[in-house]
């Protein structure tokens, strides 16, 4: 079916209303860049924001900027690019993990906030939720309500942004949406520590957090990914590249920057430093997952408490031809594993094993979300609380019904 | 403040349902005399006062179901509280509700530096969460004024910020689970060690709810290294508007200082006369700029803002030499509220957010509403993220002053939004800004808003009558109105 094209939100009311009087779902999109992420939705019309365009106001020196929400990535970075400034939560490039040949594109603002995607940047300074300060949208009752404000500090009413954050555009769709922007750090450097395993390395990466020198992120990869980021080519190291490292990376201003990384080297006397060029590569690579493009089986993303994140590995059948890597301090792995329904239910149980978390299927290699939930599986009570909201905002499951759960 | 009409059948029945109540806790902690109740009959709005039907004090989260299970069975509605510091009536009892104290909810449960979090029961205090990790460097970030007495589970219910909001994020920002009881009496929990758990974000939601969705009885909370160095300046401006553009010209450059206060002279004036900050007198504005993070940074940056104050066109400034210089220029700043209670009998504090370009006129417009209204206005403000804390200065042994400086803050309030801002940065709305709500959001944006309270708890037994301006049934909120003369299936019968 060819898709629909709203030019403002008032036509999208009606495309709602029609939907709720012939009952045929929509499928929601922006630039459409991460459409394999969750189910596909049956039988639905495919309706787009992608005309909703825009930067409607950006007031730098309040850290405020409004947009629309089919507003490309590439031109929200832009602007703030050329203010110096950025979205502190890093939202992933999705274009190189879900690489497609029809299309391939960086996303749009809407279906960053609607993923709820944020990159490595998320450790210190927060979620993609973290970011939306308020929005206009239609509700799938066909409404259109206003949520939040335009100022960095607001209480007044629920907030929705946080819940319209991750949602997958199964409660309304977004138009306007205000957010908080930061300064762009003025360098970044990284510092590389050599790790035995993956135990130490989240040790070493918790030392560092326990110190007031601030680092923004931290990854961990073991040595078969480094030997992919080909990290020794693009430096003058005495470092061995043949083993697992933990990646510390320190923003901010120059002289700062050159003084944290300084302390942090005396106690790590084995590490070594990289330069702004290599870490922005080095840290491109990591938050948009492209160590792990080339997978040949399903990549799974797992969320945990980061010093669980050497049980839940070890946890891992040994037979399995695994690649995995870490980011936010341990907190968040992304695997490559084989496909198939059996994976998933491995890596769930691993998680409850060991203090809780979420595995979420990103990318199918085969068949496997026809056998295993993309999203980690809710208690019923929590499951019954879902279906109450969705019902709130959505009463005739118009908007993307099934993308994360069957049931809503 | 017209507050539902108490239910008269409820009231008739507190005998049983006291009775009941000690069935589910020991009975001395089920207050039920006049005399014990009025220790519990207003939070920090203490213009409002109400006696509450019955106080409970649950010490387990089997308690907390337990009454949620009973009340929900029985119709009765719970009113949470935590330490009772809400500046909106957030926590104000209701005469035919049960008031849920959460304080003996007191315990620190887990301190966590692998992960960088502490586990905390709900009622512990906000300053409790630091002084439990500052042995390792350790600190939690927002600071509400009230940090001292205020708990960690009122700080989720109102979502607390602080000085230091700008840089660090206010409570949403900083919490990473919670476990909570739904009116059902079910337990849930949501979040933990882990970050973004991929479903609804219920905790997002719960956060700032205002104890109108559900009861939290432990929190998990984000713990920051603190940073090895801070050091502020105090600069005077004979202009307003070269202060504010002082600010947006710091952010501009890419500095997000740890804290930025600003007061006008009347505050300055108050704060000085109070604690003897050496503080410019003769300035209209004074800025409180506090930068924070490693050695070498804070004193580089330190100097880059002087630098840029001075081009704004500062008329005096002082950079801290000193902690206990440090301390001092923000002596004044913390102290503001004191200060101003010892010029006048009684002041109101409004908490308006507006774009910090607009502040120039809003001082205009306040200097003109207190002519209209006969009573002064002193400011403290946020300066950073454009947070407004307006205390207007009047008498309630005066015939209608309060009124008069209800009206005034609600005309500043009223103000805020015109300007672009929103009602309450840090508050709350409570029963404080309930009937202001339509100034900001729409019927529908509050029927939205509703709805999804009606998912929680569709016979409003939680909290009734703070928030919402009207309290509207949720099956007719659930009713769908016809679109375009399109109604889905309209010969099936609704409702």
């Amino acid at each position: 079916m060819t898709a629909d094209h709203p030019d403002n939100l008032n036509e999208m009311l009606s495309v709602i209303a029609d939907a709720m009087a012939d009952g045929t779902p929509l499928s929601v999109s922006g630039c459409a860049s991460k459409s394999d992420w969750g189910y596909a939705i049956a039988d639905a019309r495919p309706v787009s924001v992608d005309r909703w365009a825009g930067i409607i106001d950006y007031q730098p020196d309040e850290l405020i900027l409004t947009v629309r929400a089919g507003t490309p990535m590439t031109e929200i970075n832009k602007t703030l690019a050329n203010k110096n400034q950025m979205l502190g939560f890093e939202p992933p490039d999705p274009s190189v993990l879900f690489a497609k040949t029809d299309i391939s594109n960086k996303g749009s603002i809407g279906g960053v906030l609607a993923t709820n995607s944020s990159g490595s940047r998320r450790l210190t300074a927060g979620a993609a939720r973290d970011f939306l300060l308020g929005f206009e949208a239609a509700s799938g009752r066909g409404e259109r309500f206003r949520s939040g404000g335009k100022v960095v500090k607001n209480v007044t009413g629920y907030d929705l942004s946080k819940l319209i954050c991750g949602s997958f555009g199964t409660l309304a769709i977004m138009d306007e949406l205000t957010l908080k922007t930061l300064p762009r750090p003025e360098v970044s450097k990284s510092v590389l520590i050599p790790a035995t395993d993956l135990a130490a390395a989240v040790r070493h990466i918790a030392a560092i957090l326990a110190t007031p020198h601030e680092p923004s992120a931290a990854a961990i990869l073991p040595s078969d990914i480094v030997a992919l980021a080909s990290l020794d080519s693009s430096l003058d190291s005495s470092l061995d590249y043949g083993q697992m490292l933990a990646v510390i990376r320190f923003e901010g201003f120059a002289i700062s920057v050159n003084d944290r990384v300084n302390a942090v080297l005396s106690l790590y006397p084995d590490g070594d430093s990289i330069d702004d060029a290599a870490s922005q590569t080095l840290w491109q690579a990591i938050g948009n997952t492209a160590l792990l493009a080339d997978a040949a089986g399903d990549i799974w993303k797992l969320s945990c408490a980061p010093s669980a994140a050497p049980s839940v590995i070890n946890a891992l059948p040994d037979e399995w031809p695994l690649r995995y890597y870490a980011d936010w301090a341990g907190g968040l792995l992304w695997l490559d594993v084989p496909t198939g329904d059996v994976t998933g239910t491995i890596l769930r149980q691993a998680l409850a094993d060991h203090g809780g978390g979420f595995a979420q299927l990103i990318r199918d290699s085969g068949n496997t979300r026809s056998l295993v939930p993309p999203f980690q599986p809710l208690s019923s009570p929590q499951m019954a609380l879902h279906k109450r909201i969705k019902a709130a905002f959505d009463p005739k499951g118009i908007l993307n019904p099934g993308r994360m759960h069957h049931a809503i | 403040m017209q507050m539902p009409e108490p239910d008269a059948a409820i009231i008739a029945r507190k005998r049983d349902i006291v009775a009941k109540l000690k069935t589910i806790l020991p009975a001395t902690s089920v207050v039920d005399s006049e005399e014990g109740c009025r220790a519990y009959d207003a939070d920090g709005l203490s213009a409002y006062r109400q006696l509450p039907l019955v106080v409970v004090l649950p010490e387990t989260v089997e308690q907390v179901a337990a009454i949620m299970r009973y009340c929900h069975g029985e119709g009765i509605k719970i009113v949470p509280r935590g330490s009772g510091t809400s500046l909106s009536g957030g926590a104000l009892p209701l005469a035919d509700a049960v008031l849920m104290a959460m304080g003996k909810f007191n315990r620190i449960l887990d301190v966590d530096y692998d992960n960088r979090c502490v586990v905390a029961q709900p009622g512990v205090t906000n300053l409790a969460i630091t002084h439990a990790v500052e042995s390792e460097g350790f600190y939690y970030a927002p600071d509400p004024s009230s940090q001292i007495a205020c708990s960690v589970g009122g700080n989720v219910a109102e979502n607390s910020g602080g000085v230091h909001c700008l840089k660090y994020g206010l409570t949403t920002n900083n919490l990473l689970g919670i476990e909570m009881v739904t009116i059902e009496g079910e337990v849930l929990r949501l979040g933990g060690k882990h970050l973004d758990a991929g479903d609804y974000d219920l905790l997002g939601v719960m956060t700032g709810s205002e104890g109108l969705l559900g009861v939290v009885t432990e929190v998990t909370l984000r713990i920051l290294q603190s940073p090895a160095t801070r050091r502020a300046l105090l600069v005077g401006f004979d202009d307003t508007a070269a202060a504010a553009s002082a600010v947006g010209d710091i952010i501009a450059a890419g500095i997000i200082p740890a804290g930025m206060e600003m007061m006008d002279s009347l505050a300055i004036n108050a704060a000085e006369d109070f604690v003897h900050a050496g503080y410019p007198r003769a300035a209209a504005a004074l800025l409180i700029i506090e930068l924070d993070g490693p050695e070498i940074e804070v004193d580089a940056l330190i100097e880059r803002v002087a630098a840029l104050v001075n081009t704004a066109g500062a008329s005096s400034i002082k950079i801290s030499t000193s902690e206990d210089e440090r301390m001092l220029f923000w002596a004044g700043g913390k102290s503001a509220f004191p200060a101003v209670g010892r010029i006048s009998p009684d002041y109101l504090c409004m908490d308006g957010t507006i774009p910090r370009r607009a502040l120039p006129d809003m001082m205009v417009r306040m200097a003109s509403l207190s002519q209209t209204y006969g009573l002064r206005v002193a400011n403290v403000f946020h300066a950073g993220d454009g947070n407004l804390h307006p205390l207007i200065l009047f008498d309630a042994n005066q015939p209608d002053e309060l009124q008069r400086a209800e009206d005034f803050g609600a005309d500043i309030l009223r103000a805020c939004v015109e300007m672009g801002g929103v009602l309450t940065g840090e508050h709350g709305v409570g029963v404080e800004k309930r009937d202001l709500m339509p100034i900001q959001f729409s019927e529908d944006d509050l029927k939205q808003q509703q709805r999804l309270k009606c998912a929680f708890d569709a016979n409003h037994l939680l909290n009734p009558g703070k928030v919402f301006p009207e309290l509207h049934r949720c099956a007719e909120l659930g009713r769908l109105h016809v679109h375009h003369g399109k109604m889905p299936h309209p010969d099936l019968p609704r409702f």
